[in-house]
């Protein structure tokens, strides 16, 4: 047995593996089919300070390895969360990382401050639309991204914050490097990547809003390639996701520089698929000799060129 | 719900560009009429195809489904020995008072066969009247099923096998003949329903609804299949339904 544990900004996390937001709500429909308490971590869905019904439907696509989501971010509130979810989904054992969404910076700085000290991590998602300057979002610009960070630290007291990074993106290493500047404790990436799927038919986009994020299995070569150059970037430890659907899928991430990954379409195609993937890992590391799967932690070898 | 590893026993045509399969789980599930199932097509296909039960019998389980994408397509190639995860049961399924007696059943298009699950269900203990829309003969199936009901009325968009008209206008027709059923169960295409629920609202019948969306996880978790509700919430059609009282949905 390879010791999966991991410490993660001062929290012990039993595994590396953590669910991604929008994926997995609040944990209980998955604690359904196993125990959500073996899971490494359980980003929940992204919450605002207000309930929000998002998106019109269809709000799902599929093409060829990939899919399309735009939910836009329906959740009951920050409150109802806090009155419904935590204590449950702490006491199942696993991390418990909120995820966070605003409309201005002083929306993020209060959610910030009303769950400080609550949960055990927070997530900063700032791929949605800023009002404030133009319908641009948080995330695009390293200058949006060090001041979103900044106003969401400066809530905080205890709780360690993740900043989600969209790879929208003109420089990944950039708004890595803005969001360690603004005071992050830890980075996340990717988020998805905008697309289109076309029912030809129609001659309309699948999904109502028209563009959607693309994620599943098809991204994971560019979401690993942006994790390396991230995880280059910075000395705050990064968690990676995009595409993962088994342990050797984790593992890659790990070697380009990941602390934790995270996990979300292969949810759908397999609600087991977080326990396999921790079950996975521990068979590598048994398999290849390694005590601790976080030696594994940046590990890549470049090839000389 | 559980994630079976079911085997196909049989995958066959059963009327114009709809097929039937049938698992065998290994066990016999314990389901309700009207709920699906979600169906892993391979690991190409991220998204299951989410699937009304039609029957069950014994290990046996059957969905029928018609062809219309990538997912569809690949499903009716797949022959008896293939073995794919089926997760299920899901959803809320349909359920009869033991005060309703007398049951409708309006169905249109693919929305007929959760319908054949509750008349299997109830068949015995209830008086049931189907109205079944089909677009044309070739359409037609389930036949035989609803045949064991007290009263079947099949139509068509074209005439070509029953009455030219859909299957909302049959049971309005028979409505107007005096007979008014104690509830009525429907499932098809949006404006059917649409229909009949500006129907059974004016005749004060109470009225529950299966609803078809895009789902992603299948199971309430990731917010993507919802409908909105007349209280101006919304609800996860997996989760919540798929059937709902027809009163607290906007179609």
């Amino acid at each position: 047995m390879a010791n999966l544990s991991i410490n993660l900004c001062g929290i012990t996390l039993k595994n590396p593996v953590i669910a991604a937001s929008g994926t997995y709500g609040f944990g209980r429909e998955f604690n359904e089919l196993y125990d959500v308490g073996q899971i490494g971590g359980v980003s929940t869905k992204g919450m605002t300070l207000e309930p929000r019904l998002g998106n019109p439907v269809p709000r799902i696509a599929e093409s060829r390895g990939v899919i399309l989501n735009a939910v836009g971010l329906q959740n009951p509130g920050v409150e109802h969360f806090l009155a419904e979810d935590l204590e449950w989904l702490k006491s199942t054992g696993t991390c418990v990382i909120a995820n966070v969404a605003g409309k201005t910076l002083e929306d993020y700085e209060k959610i910030c401050a009303r769950l400080d000290g609550l949960v055990d991590m927070i997530e900063l998602n700032i791929s949605c639309p800023n009002v404030k300057s133009g319908g641009m979002a948080f995330g695009i610009k390293p200058e949006s991204v060090e001041a979103v960070t900044r106003a969401a630290k400066k809530s905080l007291k205890t709780t360690p914050l993740i900043v989600k990074l969209s790879p929208n993106v003109e420089s990944i290493a950039e708004n890595a490097r803005a969001a360690e500047r603004g005071g992050a404790d830890c980075i996340s990436l990717i988020n998805t990547l905008t697309g289109m799927a076309i029912d030809i038919e129609r001659r309309k986009p699948i999904i109502a809003n028209n563009t959607g994020g693309v994620s599943g299995a098809g991204i994971k070569p560019i979401a690993v390639r942006m994790v390396y150059e991230a995880a280059q970037a910075v000395k705050i430890p990064v968690i990676g996701m995009g595409g993962i659907t088994c342990a050797e899928d984790a593992i890659e991430f790990l070697m380009a520089g990941a602390a934790a990954v995270q996990v979300g379409t292969a949810n759908f195609t397999d609600p087991y698929a977080m326990p396999k993937i921790i079950k996975g890992l521990n068979d590598w590391c048994d398999k290849h000799g390694v005590a601790n799967v976080s030696d594994l932690t940046g590990t890549l070898q470049l090839n000389q060129r | 719900m559980k994630d079976y590893i079911a085997t196909i026993t049989k995958n066959e045509q059963i009327a114009d560009n709809i097929f039937a399969v049938t698992f065998d789980l290994g066990e016999t599930p314990c389901v309700r009429a009207g709920q699906f199932g979600n169906i892993s097509i391979d690991g190409t296909h991220l998204l299951r195809r989410p699937i009304a039960i039609c029957k069950t019998e014994g290990n046996e389980v059957t969905f029928c489904y018609q062809i219309k994408g990538l997912g569809t397509q690949k499903l009716k190639n797949m022959g008896a020995g293939t073995r794919l995860n089926v997760l299920m049961p899901l959803g809320n399924g349909f359920y009869v008072e033991d005060t309703e007696q007398k049951v409708a059943l309006v169905g249109g298009g693919v929305g007929v066969f959760p319908l054949i699950s509750v008349l299997r269900a109830y068949k015995d203990t209830k008086e049931i009247a189907a109205y079944i829309g089909y677009r044309n003969r070739g359409a037609v199936c389930g036949v035989e099923e609803f045949a064991k009901a007290q009263k079947f009325i099949a139509v068509t968009d074209d005439g070509s096998y029953g009455a030219q008209m859909n299957a909302v206008q049959a049971f309005a027709a028979d409505l107007e003949k005096g007979n008014r059923p104690d509830v009525v169960l429907a499932c098809g295409p949006t404006p059917m329903l649409r229909a009949l629920k500006a129907l059974v609202e004016k005749e004060n019948l109470p009225c529950y609804v299966s609803l078809e969306e895009r789902m992603g996880c299948g199971i309430g978790a990731c917010l993507v299949c919802v409908c909105d509700q007349t209280n101006g919430q919304r609800a996860r059609v997996c989760k919540d339904g798929p059937v709902f009282n027809a009163k607290e949905v906007v179609l």
